[in-house]
């Protein structure tokens, strides 16, 4: 049997609405009051409560990660592994974060305390040079005296080099006749081993005559 | 506590990029399953989100702010899919080979056997049906039901009135249970008397 008021939509906005635990007391009232009177809305009511169970059958595949090539399957162990993994590094990098931290902040401390010390030297040179009397740069005694200390260190620097050329020279002398004497020693053993085969094979060929003599003198 | 959408909004609006991933990552499952359920196809889904996530980020300077940013983006999301359908040239209805491509249906997982078989049953017979609702009432049902939306919210979403939101849902709750029913499916049909 259906319901006279099948149609009005008042009614089937507030049957959603109770439907859904929206409606207000009004609402709720007004179906109530119809719900107690008609048994075909009553029974609507009932099955659309039990089309909403049913709804929630259908559940969303688990989405995967956008990351993951399609058909490739993380095991769970893999998974938990790598957070373990992202976790410790997390951690060691936390960790690395505030000590890089410490060290910029103590950096920038020392850069300070340079910089300042700087100034003063600066400024205590500017001072000094302030107090004393200008010297002309290119005067005829000051470049005299900087010809000679030239010539000086060159000459010093020639004698070092010369004594070390000297130094390798003599090094070289000495490798090449510790070289020769390797190279003799190995000629003698060489020889010596010669001779050594020589004299075996010269022993065999004669022990080997005798037996052709020693044959021979059988026969006749 | 967390930034509002609407705050999230706001900074976006103002040049703080980075609101929006916020937005993104609080949104971005949602605005995909209900693209899923649109469109019974879980890279389409995926598609339609980050498109709708897109055309949000292109479009949020011109943003009122008169409806909340949630059902805006829905509002987004559901045209892109209506777009998507329309070019399947289906006429209101998805083809039931493309509802046996989008995959296996994920049941609640329940003790025995014989259950679960009953349950994933019962979702195949739940998304063929909602799949053959006419497409305004489907979109209520689902936006409704898998997305928990108040009305308001899907009014604004789908720039219709409140009161056409709840007659498509009215409508395509009775077609639901035609179909469970004609499926004899158990929950449709009233639960009978107890035995004496």
């Amino acid at each position: 049997m259906d319901c006279e008021k099948v149609g009005d939509g008042g009614l089937q906005g507030d049957r959603i609405d109770m439907l859904y635990g929206e409606a207000d007391a009004a609402a709720r009232a007004r179906v109530e009051e119809h719900l107690a009177g008609c048994a075909a809305c009553r029974e609507e009511m009932a099955a659309l409560r039990g089309v909403r169970r049913d709804l929630a059958a259908w559940r969303l595949p688990r989405a995967r990660p956008s990351f993951t090539p399609r058909g490739i399957v993380v095991p769970r162990w893999l998974a938990a592994a790598a957070l373990l993994l992202l976790g410790f590094g997390a951690t060691l990098g936390a960790t690395g974060y505030a000590s890089l931290r410490r060290s910029l902040v103590a950096q920038e401390a020392r850069a300070a305390e340079l910089e300042r010390r700087h100034r003063e030297t600066v400024q205590t040179l500017e001072a000094a040079l302030d107090r004393r009397p200008a010297a002309a740069l290119d005067s005829p005694a000051l470049l005299a005296s900087l010809d000679a200390r030239i010539d000086q260190r060159l000459r010093a620097s020639e004698e070092r080099q010369g004594e070390r050329l000297d130094l390798r020279l003599a090094g070289w002398e000495e490798r090449a006749e510790a070289q020769r004497r390797v190279d003799m020693a190995r000629v003698a053993a060489s020889l010596s081993y010669l001779d050594g085969r020589h004299g075996q094979q010269l022993a065999r060929t004669n022990e080997l005559m005798g037996y052709v003599l020693e044959a021979s003198a059988r026969k006749r | 506590m967390g930034r509002s959408d609407e705050e999230l909004v706001e900074a976006c609006q103002a040049g703080d990029a980075s609101a929006f991933d916020v937005l993104v990552a609080r949104w971005e499952d949602r605005i995909r399953g209900a693209a899923f359920r649109f469109l019974g196809s879980e890279e389409e889904a995926r598609d339609v989100a980050q498109e709708a996530f897109l055309k949000a980020y292109r479009a949020l300077s011109g943003f009122k702010r008169e409806a909340r940013f949630s059902s805006w983006l829905y509002q987004i999301a559901t045209n892109l899919c209506r777009d998507r359908l329309r070019r399947r040239k289906t006429r209101a209805t998805v083809s039931l080979e493309a509802l046996e491509e989008a995959g296996p249906v994920m049941v609640e997982m329940r003790p025995g056997a014989h259950e679960r078989l009953l349950e994933r049953d019962l979702a195949q017979a739940v998304r063929r049906a909602i799949q053959a609702l006419p497409e305004e009432q489907r979109e209520v049902v689902i936006l409704k039901e898998y997305q928990e939306l108040t009305f308001l919210e899907i009014a604004q979403a789908l720039d219709v009135p409140v009161s056409t939101v709840k007659t498509r849902l009215y409508r395509g709750l009775g077609q639901l249970r035609l179909r469970l029913e004609r499926d004899g499916v158990r929950g449709a049909a009233p639960l009978p008397a107890p035995a004496p």
